[in-house]
């Protein structure tokens, strides 16, 4: 059944892809194999078009016509045996490459979000105004910063609270209730990420006036998680402008988050997939290389001393970097992608080749 | 006024140097008065010290302070808002809770109640209220908070004589 099904694609491979019609246009534009060729493999960048490739790549396991040797018999019996163990390491980093795609997908469009309604905040919410007047602290007048919420229920700056109850005895200065010193010293943090999200320009002017003093770093633990969000959409753009993108941007997943244990798993076999490759992918390498120093130079935003600059040039680099990748054509992108993904089942296959050979030989 | 001179000039040096949380509160006051000023008063800087106004209350009708213009100096202190501002009547005005160097007695304008979450335009609300609801039982004059519990036709009668006078 399943030599039927890899005849089948074999033959049909790229009659299939390409009508007959398009074929003979292609030749009236004095198309040549190589144009057709590319053509195909953009085409075959459809999800169901990848699952027959996929399929004719691991034919030479079953390019063997059925013979009544028992030998070779019980060899065409054991390889679909044999082939599940290399074929699913490579489902699953297809469905990483999948993932990553949609993610590709997903991600800029996101943050082009984001950026708008950074952009037109004062626009968009009809009620702004009275968002504002409800969010600022009573005491500073201006949008409340680091909120901290009395047991009374009031909401104040924890700078503005905290100086209050010093000076002013330790009274909401709402209602006049006692507060317990304990409390004034926490962050509201559901009102203080509703504020970030609703005031962004004066927050991030707030911190810019605040920077270098005592609540830079508590500002920057807190901005930590959209900090590395913004980072994996780098990553992420990052891999798309790059021809062996997603092999590498997967690579470098694997090189920083160690606490994946499925991905760690993953990396011996990656390394001796890495290791096959020809000489003549020396570039790749060197082009990895220079891609990790020029991440070396991006100051990981944790030890940044500056919470807002770092803010700024992660988010001037990722807008770089995004309207990069909108520049770029779209079908040299997909090819390159898909070349890239052809590679790596060549790769695999020919260790599937490897494995197969041992075992005759064993 | 000799008082309010000295307060200005010990009080410069803060509109000098890059704004403080002060000034910077003290400036959204400011903007916030006058985008939507209070009923019958006004406020604002005196000259370019943002730490020194001149607020204006007019009388309110019903009252023996009718048709009285009062001009009142306020000073803000340097650790506005978590001290109360300072405020002066200017204008002379037989009330009982304002004695004859303009000095008033108002709760919120105490050391001890006074809240950094108030502001100039609940002060001047404050104020206004004190025009028509006198406190004879925390009086800074109490000759006439006596007369305004024993006699209060009489104590209008004066109040208004006094408008008159000193605030038209």
């Amino acid at each position: 059944m399943v030599d039927e099904e890899s005849k089948q694609s074999e033959n049909g491979g790229n009659c299939a892809l390409l009508s007959p019609g398009f074929r003979s246009v292609a030749a009236m534009a004095g198309w040549d194999e190589e144009a057709l060729l590319m053509a195909s493999l953009v085409v075959q960048d459809t999800p169901d078009r990848d699952a027959a490739k996929q399929k004719r790549r691991s034919d030479p396991l079953f390019k063997t016509p059925p013979t009544h040797s028992r030998r070779k018999r019980r060899d065409q019996r054991k390889s679909p045996v044999l082939k599940p163990v290399a074929v699913l390491n490579l489902d699953e980093e297809e469905e990483i490459l999948e993932e990553k795609k949609e993610q590709e997908k997903k991600g800029p469009k996101i943050d082009t979000k984001k950026e708008e309604k950074s952009n037109e905040s004062s626009s968009s919410i009809p009620c702004i105004d009275r968002l504002r007047e409800e969010l600022s602290c009573a005491i500073c007048l201006e949008i409340c910063f680091e909120p901290s919420t009395t047991s009374c229920g009031h909401s104040f700056c924890k700078k503005c609270l905290k100086s209050a109850a010093d000076r002013c005895g330790k009274r909401c200065p709402k209602c006049r209730q006692l507060i317990s010193n304990g409390r004034s010293c926490t962050i509201n943090t559901v009102l203080w990420n509703t504020i970030q999200l609703l005031f962004p320009q004066e927050i991030e002017a707030r911190k810019a006036v605040a920077g270098g003093g005592s609540n830079s770093k508590a500002s920057s633990d807190l901005q930590s998680p959209p900090a590395r969000r913004r980072n994996q959409y780098r990553s992420v753009i990052e891999a798309l402008n790059s021809p062996e993108g997603e092999q590498l941007s997967l690579e470098r997943r694997r090189r920083t988050s160690n606490h994946n244990l499925r991905q760690q798993s993953f990396r011996p076999a990656s390394v001796v997939l890495l290791n096959s490759r020809e000489a003549g992918e020396n570039s790749v390498t060197r082009r990895r290389q220079r891609r990790r120093e020029a991440a070396a130079v991006v100051p990981p935003p944790s030890q940044d001393e500056d919470a807002a600059l770092a803010l700024r040039l992660q988010r001037q680099e990722f807008m770089g970097a995004f309207r990069g990748s909108e520049e770029e054509p779209g079908l040299h992108r997909r090819s390159s992608v898909t070349r890239a993904a052809v590679n790596l089942r060549a790769m695999a296959s020919r260790a599937i080749d490897i494995r197969n050979l041992r075992g005759q030989r064993n | 006024m000799n008082a309010g001179g000295s307060l200005s000039g010990g009080r410069s040096w803060p509109s000098r140097t890059s704004l403080t949380s002060s000034g910077r509160r003290i400036q959204k006051e400011m903007a916030e008065l006058n985008e939507n000023p209070p009923p019958d008063c006004s406020a604002g800087p005196k000259g370019d010290n943002l730490y020194h106004w001149v607020a204006t209350l007019f009388g309110p009708q019903g009252t023996p302070y009718e048709g009285g213009i009062y001009f009142l100096d306020i000073t803000f202190p340097a650790n506005y808002p978590f001290k109360p501002p300072k405020v002066v009547f200017k204008t002379r005005i037989y009330h009982c809770n304002v004695d004859s160097t303009g000095n008033v007695s108002l709760d919120i304008l105490d050391e001890n109640s006074w809240s950094p979450a108030l502001t100039i335009s609940k002060v001047l609300l404050a104020l206004r209220s004190i025009f028509t609801n006198p406190n004879p039982y925390k009086p800074l004059v109490p000759g006439i908070a006596q007369l305004y519990l024993v006699d209060r036709s009489k104590h209008d009668s004066v109040a208004a004589e006094w408008t008159q006078r000193f605030a038209k």
